[in-house]
């Protein structure tokens, strides 16, 4: 089962680092040391609101069927909707996928109605 | 045949019992609306949320000819010495009526405000506002 093809009604996104390791002197001197050339840890804070309820159902299969955080997925560009930019710079960089960083946060909003609010980390 | 209804066809109804010496009644229907718009529409979009119903009227303080004072009976819902219950709703039928035809609203309300005052040189009059509970009973207006 695929990341629900839905346009969210919020979005926030956080670009990540790459793998540095930042050492300092007592004189105040920085050296910083890149392990990878990938980034990585990007952030994706997705917000459904008032969609029905069988669509609320999807983000709760899916984050059952991926073992909660355990396993990594692709995401479809509906979920970059609104965007004008290239879609790639909103999504996992290139060697990454999208793991939940939490359950899904799921509100009841009136019968049939729900509010759903999805956290996905990009990891190698 | 073309019909215009006036306040003379106004009726109020508290139970099955048409309340007398009414000067006016007003009915608020609303519905709270759920925005779905999402990122790349250009127009917001809703769904429907939950409806309400709420209203007032306007009652002269008259007692009738069986004692009954309808206005009192309306404004001891909420002006009494002990605390409004769950139970203390009232049945209301807003009706339009061309004597054959009624159009009616019939709701399970509580009372929420009630007013009343004494001038000179005017009759005393009665205010009240009300909150609908629940679904419509009937809805034919």
């Amino acid at each position: 089962m695929a990341f629900p093809t839905l346009k969210p009604t919020a979005r926030a996104y956080d670009s990540g680092d790459y793998p540095v390791k930042t050492f300092k002197a007592q004189s105040g001197a920085e050296s910083r040391i890149l392990y990878g050339s990938r980034r990585t840890n990007m952030s994706l804070d997705l917000s459904f609101d008032n969609i029905t309820d069988a669509q609320a159902e999807l983000f709760l299969d899916h984050y059952d069927e991926t073992k909660g955080t355990y396993q990594t997925f692709t995401i479809p560009s509906a979920v970059f909707d609104g965007w004008e930019g290239n879609s790639d710079a909103l999504d996992a960089a290139t060697g990454n996928s999208w793991r939940y960083s939490g359950p899904p946060a799921l509100t009841s909003v009136r019968p049939g109605v729900s509010s759903v609010k999805v956290k996905l980390l990009g990891v190698l | 045949m073309a019909r215009i209804y006036t306040g003379r066809d106004g009726r109020l109804l508290l139970g099955s019992d048409t309340l007398v010496k009414v000067t006016a009644w007003t009915l608020q229907a609303d519905l709270e609306t759920l925005e779905c718009t999402t990122l790349g529409d250009s127009q917001r979009n809703y769904v429907p949320g939950v409806q309400g119903f709420s209203g007032s009227a306007t009652l002269l303080y008259y007692l009738d000819n069986d004692n009954t004072n309808d206005a009192s009976t309306l404004i001891r819902k909420l002006v009494r010495t002990s605390a409004v219950e769950a139970t203390d709703t009232v049945t209301l039928t807003l009706r339009l009526t061309d004597g054959t035809i009624n159009n009616d609203v019939k709701l399970t309300a509580y009372i929420t405000s009630a007013s009343i005052g004494a001038s000179v040189g005017e009759v005393v009059s009665a205010q009240i506002s009300f909150q609908g509970t629940g679904a419509l009973t009937t809805a034919s207006l």
